[in-house]
């Protein structure tokens, strides 16, 4: 049987601390059998979000998750437990093994959770051990083990039904270079036909071992291009909340305000800024969507700048503090 | 599960060994409770029926308490005695005291007047009965030796003999002397008496009597300890609601400490009702254990701990394992909502 995944405009939004964020904004790619994919972006672009939409733990906004014809976000009751056990294995980055019990036993879980017999169990949890060349610390509990025997169960116990999706989490998050190797080059060897390996990571060394590369957060630092002019009409909006741009205004004229939206829909005033003043810097440095909206007060006119020609226009400007007034040519 | 059940519960050993002797405490105190309401009953009944009669017949006004000294003419055995059904009766003047032994020492007894070789006139564990003025035969809970000598009302008595398991209100000892000895001692030597005690039950009975049989004399007796009984069985239930507490904060706290295993399980497949039912097994396996070495405990303080009769029922061992387990299953509850509301998503953390 082959495998292949479709992630089609997936939106995934949750409130945090009392504001909306969209992790995951219109997402789409696709990969197909025996394919090790890469998911590379920082932290907070919404890797893990999309790895636990993979994983059928989290039902995104819109948009679908497709893995070998079934539509995994509309998976219910015993269909999307019957996927959480053979369909997909998950191997998390902090590991995640169970305290108390034994490498043996922690791979054994899955399978007996899923019914299989102790024997047989016990039987399949060795075998994948023997893989993982962790045969002679089947006994040891987790704390016993270094991170990257731990990470080796780990991966061990997602691959104990033989899933034709795995996905990891920054597998090698905690690892030193040594064990980094180890796991990566396991990881390598488990996309095979028959099953696609989906990798989250923000070290873009590991995209050397992948098939694909799917990069969560678009470049705007190294974009270059000529300032771009533009006019608001008092009311109407530069940006909103949680949207990417590669932008930084500087406001040539009029008054816009800076505001959030709480998560029960009602809006926050943040600031007002004036002429001479910028807005929207810290999102396209930071590769990070707006964390604010900004519309004008009265007609104002605008000039918008990559991050590039903004740090040669204003070389004193210090992103992120608003009331800092730009070293205005 | 099982493994994850038994994993978890060698994994907090000593948690889980503290709750045991904690719970193993509280139930063995509630299994001794248990046995002090059970020995009062039981101790009025040995003592009741020690006195071998079928029917004991007293004065309306002592509500059917023999501890009520309600006092009547000793002429009012006779006239029993020669009705027809009656086939023995006897005098017995029965009356709370205070003796004096070893010259200091007060000790609190119930003094009961008999008729010696009649109905009434205890048989002896050891030495002999009463045969003869100012002799004693007492309860061996009362701690004094054979052939010493009580004061009792001014009077000196000499211990002849002794019996077991005699005993009223609490491990109150009986004092036996004969029917002239304790009317000179309590009434003066008035032939006064406060009960008859038959074999068989009087066809007709003198105005203002009542006839009662052991069954009745011991329950209304029983009811001048209602109070006592009454706080004990509060205090049982308050033990009941500890062992409970004492098992839902380990389990809460477990559940607190597992909440990340809880989210990672449920991500590998497991069902909430499959995670709640190891917790479940848990509090179970907490509370039967805990059982088991409380009826052991009960079993070895009895002696130490109290001086009054404590007869802890086979249906309190019997009932024990059972009432554990449900304290063990409400116990669990509070985890509960930590394991349904258990997010898999948060086993990314």
């Amino acid at each position: 049987m082959t495998a292949n995944l479709g992630i089609n405009e997936l939106t995934v939004e949750f409130e945090s601390s009392g504001y909306m964020v969209r992790p995951l904004d219109g997402l789409t790619f696709y990969a197909t059998d025996g394919e090790l994919v890469v998911l590379l972006g920082p932290s907070g672009c919404g890797k893990t979000t999309l790895i636990s939409c993979l994983a059928a733990l989290l039902t995104p906004e819109s948009g679908r998750v497709v893995f070998s014809g079934q539509t995994v976000n509309e998976l219910k009751g015993a269909e999307l437990a019957l996927y959480r056990q053979r369909t997909v294995g998950v191997v998390f980055q902090a590991f995640n093994l169970i305290p108390s019990l034994s490498a043996r036993s922690n791979v054994m879980v899955p399978l007996r959770l899923a019914g299989v017999s102790r024997a047989q169990a016990r039987v399949r949890a060795d075998a994948l051990l023997d893989r993982v060349g962790l045969t002679e610390r089947a006994h040891h509990r987790p704390a016993q083990l270094s991170g990257g025997q731990q990470q080796r169960v780990a991966i061990a116990r997602a691959l104990v039904q033989n899933p034709p999706l795995v996905v990891a989490d920054e597998p090698t998050a905690h690892l030193d270079h040594i064990q980094v190797e180890g796991v990566l080059k396991l990881l390598r060897e488990l996309a095979v036909p028959g099953r696609i390996v989906v990798v989250a990571t923000h070290d873009d060394r590991v995209t050397h071992i992948a098939d694909r590369v799917v990069e969560l957060v678009p470049h705007f630092v190294n974009a270059d291009r000529a300032p771009e002019d533009s006019t608001l009409e008092a009311g109407e909006v530069l940006f909103h909340q949680g949207e990417r741009g590669e932008l930084i205004y500087f406001i040539e004229s009029g008054r816009l305000e800076v505001f959030r939206i709480r998560a029960d829909g009602t809006e926050e005033h943040l600031a007002e800024v004036g002429a001479g003043n910028y807005v929207g810097e810290l999102g396209p440095i930071l590769n990070l969507p707006r964390s604010a909206s900004v519309r004008a007060i009265e007609n104002s006119n605008l000039t918008g700048y990559t991050v590039l020609t903004f740090r040669r226009q204003f070389p004193g400007a210090v992103p992120g503090n608003l009331s800092q007034r730009s070293a205005v040519p | 599960m099982l493994a994850v059940t038994f994993g978890d519960l060698l994994f907090r050993f000593r948690q889980f060994l503290i709750a045991i002797i904690g719970v193993t405490l509280v139930l063995a105190l509630a299994l001794l409770l248990s046995g002090l309401v059970s020995g009062f009953s039981t101790e009025v009944s040995q003592t009741v029926g020690g006195f071998g009669a079928t029917t004991w017949v007293l004065s309306k006004a002592a509500g059917g308490r023999i501890t009520a000294f309600v006092a009547f003419p000793e002429s009012e055995s006779l006239a029993i005695a020669d009705e027809s059904g009656v086939h023995d009766a006897s005098p017995v003047l029965l009356i709370p005291s205070q003796v004096a032994h070893d010259g200091t020492t007060q000790l609190t007894v119930n003094l009961a007047g008999v008729v010696p070789g009649k109905l009434g006139d205890p048989t002896v564990t050891e030495g002999h009965g009463l045969n003869g003025p100012n002799q004693v035969v007492v309860d061996d809970r009362l701690g004094v030796a054979m052939g010493s000598t009580l004061v009792l009302g001014g009077h000196d008595l000499r211990v002849v003999g002794t019996v077991r398991d005699r005993t009223l209100l609490g491990g109150t000892p009986m004092v036996y002397a004969s029917l002239t000895s304790a009317q000179a001692i309590v009434v003066h030597g008035q032939p006064l008496i406060t009960a008859v005690v038959s074999r068989g039950s009087p066809a007709v009975l003198p105005a203002g009597f009542t006839t009662y049989t052991p069954e009745q004399v011991s329950a209304t007796t029983l009811t001048q300890l209602q109070s006592a009984v009454s706080s004990i069985q509060n205090t049982r239930w308050l033990m009941w609601v500890l062992a409970a507490l004492i098992v839902g904060a380990l389990l809460y706290v477990a559940a607190l400490e597992r909440q990340q295993d809880f989210a990672v399980l449920k991500a590998l497949g497991a069902s909430s009702l499959a995670l709640f039912g190891s917790l479940l097994l848990e509090a179970i396996i907490v509370t039967l254990v805990a059982s088991v070495l409380a009826e052991i405990v009960a079993n070895a303080l009895t002696p130490f701990l109290f001086d009054q009769p404590v007869d802890i029922q086979p249906s309190a061992y019997a009932t024990l394992p059972i009432i554990a387990i449900v304290v063990g299953a409400l116990a669990s509850l509070t985890a509960l909502r930590r394991v349904v509301s258990a997010d898999p998503a948060a086993a990314f953390g």
